[in-house]
């Protein structure tokens, strides 16, 4: 952890893609244990922020800081086991496996891998699977549909597997690409309680959304992008007031 | 020292008449390498139809004794079967499920390959070539044939880059390889332009087969494994999509081939072939230039 | 008899072979290298009985240790890149395989014989089981217990969380990254567990055909095997299994009628199949139907 406060911290971080500057010399501290929204027009590099935090694409320039540890550098799987998870805009679940195989195989953080033998934890059938997997089945509310194929089951329900498939290795930051997309209010609401419930176990949450009554009425902190910069940064409150984030979004009269 | 000038002459030799065969490698490859771009799947009955095609030529030679006849219909009937190809492995299946028509395609080849070894028995067809001589610079020989197989090949690929690149046809190709949705909204049928690009790479393996045929000087059915795997090597190498690539990749592929068969002989040549590609891929994946057309 | 017991031999090893590009396949990456692990357990386990008197069993185990080196080696390279590439460098490497049994000499004198691998002409007397006194019979049977024990062993994989993380990384390889898997690790082991099987499914190839040579494992042969897990359907380790009596049922029927062509009806039957059926004979929704099928009679 950074002196401040920060779990992630982003350095000047850029990224084009052959002539488009996707993002542009990125500077963000994300602290530890709040809730931190990043919003921005689309195509302002929101995406691609939370892709070279988890590194589906290398860096152009700059540094990405977990936990006080440069991992610009470090393959993707391993981001995973020192702590960062993340969703994916289009819910990308295991669709031929079953809700239980889809929590089963993400179960791969540091105590994971420490905590049980080769035997338990490849060999064995799921029996042996550790109580974490059902409790994250009821945290989730699936554990009725834990044998039906991921791909049968409903939006929301697909939505909840992602969120509680991220935290089946106990990460300590979750990144969540635009999480609310096509919700009901409904849903937005029980989404809304379960991040603020997860923020009371300490976790550190990056929310990328579009959704502002989610963004406004959850988050602690928020940076605003735009064609790859930021361009704003402080509370809902001063975000909502601020002229360059009203004119990136709604353009000069 | 006059052996070791000899020697070397030899060698020097065995490369370029490698870079002049090596074009038909670039020709396959090329052929691969334009499906890839276009609809992100490999057709493993490219090399199978492209000998295939020139087989076919070989039954209107019988009719019309010109090889330059011969060549252009083995071009067309290369093209006309790669249309069947894309109709029978491509255009009813699953876009979304890559490994059907690529199961497909090795179905096709299997099929195509047993036609062409029913039909002849298994024998080895001679095959017309245009010229035979040898030209010679003091010992440095130069053969004329493949010399032409060469010409053949460059003109081919001119004739590729003209479509490509200045018609309505090419446009559509790259645009649909670039963003086949947007493209389909832009009103270009997918389908139509798939189909064409399949014709279009027919043509070029026929061009392929035939200038195969001519400067081995026969045809035979063991051709279609090597060519298909060199085809496919020359693409891995070139860069998957990449049609420069390609080209130089064949040239290389070809003239390495042939030094390896002046060091090693012809038994053992195809083996280092092999190795060839697996040193690309431990040391450079991507190829020579990674894709070009095709974009996600 | 005889003529069955062959037959049931056929089966038994070429559901090895399907088998072991089942493993590979559940990873979602196409191998074409399958017959040439299964080549090299054949050569291997035959140098190993006919030149250094093994014990058939031995032979056989070692034969497929050897396949698993090789696969490993060979998957370093060609998986760390898009699956396509995977499909041409297996390819290269099936050819490669033969091109080498093709120049591969090593004979040593039995009594008055030479016996050992001679290049074109392949490896002959291969004559563990006729000088050990095991009949066809014997042999079937001997075949099955491998075969048994290997898809015992894949069903329980199928079970464990080995199996589910293999199909995780078939199904979506982002997502699979993103919870944590590396994926060269998993589609290396993938390759290493089939190139197990198909050097065991090799060496007993060798033994009940008595001759080899390169040109058997050629890329008809790869094809077939992959053709199998993909008719078969990939749900489970019994799709393979039914493949192989199907397709090899049809082709030995096709000898009756279409004799030397047959190779001609399989190539079709493949674009077919691929047209009818694109996720195989025995894919998830099918299971699914039979499950429901079972559970209401």
């Amino acid at each position: 952890m950074a002196e401040n406060g920060a779990i992630l911290q982003l350095k000047g971080l850029s990224k084009n893609f052959g002539g488009v500057q996707a993002v542009d010399m990125l500077d963000l501290d994300v602290p530890q244990g709040r809730i931190f929204g990043l919003i921005g027009p689309n195509g302002s590099g929101k995406s691609t922020t939370v892709n070279l935090i988890c590194g589906v694409f290398p860096v152009s320039a700059g540094n990405v800081v977990f936990g006080g540890r440069d991992i610009t550098g470090l393959a993707p799987h391993s981001r995973l086991t020192i702590g960062v998870a993340r969703t994916f805009q289009n819910i990308r679940l295991f669709n031929h496996l079953t809700v239980w195989q889809n929590l089963w195989v993400a179960q791969n953080g540091e105590d994971d891998k420490a905590g049980q033998n080769f035997i338990r934890r490849w060999v064995s059938g799921p029996g042996s699977a550790r109580q974490q997997v059902e409790e994250m089945l009821d945290f989730s509310g699936l554990a009725h549909r834990r044998d039906d194929l991921a791909g049968n089951l409903a939006f929301g329900e697909q939505r909840r597997l992602e969120l509680a498939r991220a935290l089946a290795a106990r990460p300590q930051m979750l990144l969540l690409d635009e999480p609310a997309a096509g919700m009901n209010m409904e849903e937005v609401g029980q989404l809304r309680d379960r991040l603020m419930k997860l923020r009371e176990t300490g976790m550190t949450i990056l929310l990328v959304e579009h959704v502002m009554e989610l963004v406004m009425g959850v988050t602690d902190h928020i940076a605003v992008l735009n064609f790859g910069k930021k361009i704003a940064e402080g509370t809902p409150t001063e975000i909502q007031n601020d002229p360059l984030v009203r004119e990136a979004y709604l353009g000069t009269a | 020292m006059d052996d070791f000038l000899l020697e070397l002459i030899y060698v020097v030799q065995s490369i370029v008449d490698g870079i002049l065969f090596g074009t038909t490698y670039a020709l396959i490859g090329i052929g691969f390498t334009l499906i890839f771009g276009v609809m992100h799947k490999l057709n493993l009955a490219y090399g199978a139809v492209s000998i295939g095609g020139a087989y076919a030529s070989l039954m209107i030679f019988h009719l019309v004794p010109s090889p330059i006849v011969a060549y252009l219909a083995s071009a067309v009937a290369t093209g006309a079967f790669g249309y069947l190809v894309y109709l029978c492995c491509f255009r009813f299946l699953p876009l979304s499920n890559p490994l059907a028509p690529l199961m497909a395609t090795v179905g096709a080849f299997l099929f195509i390959d047993e036609v062409i070894v029913h039909a002849t028995n298994g024998m080895p067809e001679p095959y017309p070539s245009v010229f035979d001589e040898m030209i010679f610079f003091g010992e440095f020989g130069l053969r004329s044939d493949l010399l032409f197989v060469f010409a053949i090949g460059l003109i081919s690929m001119l004739v590729l880059m003209y479509v490509l690149y200045r018609t309505r046809l090419g446009l559509a190709v790259r645009a649909v390889s670039q963003q086949p949705v947007a493209a389909e909204l832009c009103g270009m049928s997918q389908e139509r332009t798939n189909a064409i690009t399949f014709v279009i790479t027919g043509a070029l393996g026929g061009v392929a087969g035939a200038m195969i045929g001519a400067s081995v000087g026969v045809l035979s059915p063991l051709l279609v494994a090597p060519i298909t795997i060199k085809g496919l090597i020359v693409t891995v190498i070139g860069g998957l999509g990449s049609i420069p690539g390609a080209i130089i990749a064949g040239l290389a592929v070809g003239a390495f081939e042939n030094l390896f068969q002046y060091f090693r002989g012809v038994t053992e040549r195809d083996m280092y072939v092999m190795l060839l590609l697996f040193l690309f891929l431990t040391f450079r994946p991507g190829g020579i230039f990674s894709s070009s057309i095709g974009r996600d | 008899m005889d003529f069955y017991f062959g037959l049931i031999q056929l089966i038994g090893v070429h559901t090895l072979l399907g088998l072991s590009a089942y493993v590979v396949l559940l990873t979602n990456q196409v191998t074409m290298a399958q017959a040439g692990f299964f080549g090299i357990g054949a050569y291997v386990a035959a140098m190993l009985t006919v030149l250094a008197d093994f014990s058939i069993v031995p032979a056989i185990l070692i034969a497929g240790f050897a396949g698993a080196l090789i696969a490993c080696l060979v998957g370093f390279p060609a998986l760390r890149v898009k699956g396509l590439m995977l499909v041409v460098a297996t390819l290269a490497f099936g050819e490669f395989v033969r091109l080498f049994f093709f120049n591969f000499d090593y004979q040593i004198a039995k009594g008055e014989i030479q016996v050992g691998p001679l290049g074109g002409e392949g490896f002959r007397q291969i004559r563990y089981f006729p000088e050990n006194g095991w009949t066809t019979g014997d042999v079937a049977l001997f075949v099955w217990v491998f075969v048994i024990l290997i898809m015992a062993g894949l069903w329980w994989m199928d079970r464990s969380r080995i199996g589910a993380v293999l199909r995780a990384v078939g199904e979506d390889e982002l997502a699979a990254q993103s919870v944590g898997l590396n994926l060269t690790a998993v589609k290396v082991s993938a390759m290493t567990i089939g190139g197990f099987i198909a050097g065991i499914g090799g060496g007993i190839y060798a033994h009940y055909t008595t001759h080899i040579e390169q040109s058997n494992f050629n890329v008809l042969l790869a094809t077939f095997a992959i053709a199998y897990p993909i008719l078969g359907g990939l749900s489970n380790v019994f799709g393979t299994l039914l493949a192989v009596v199907f397709i090899q049922g049809i082709l030995v029927e096709g000898l009756r009628f279409m004799g030397d062509w047959r190779n001609l009806l399989f190539g079709a039957l493949i674009v077919l199949a691929m047209n009818v059926r694109p996720r195989g004979l025995l894919d998830e929704r099918a299971m699914m139907t039979l499950k429901r099928l079972f559970s209401r009679g």
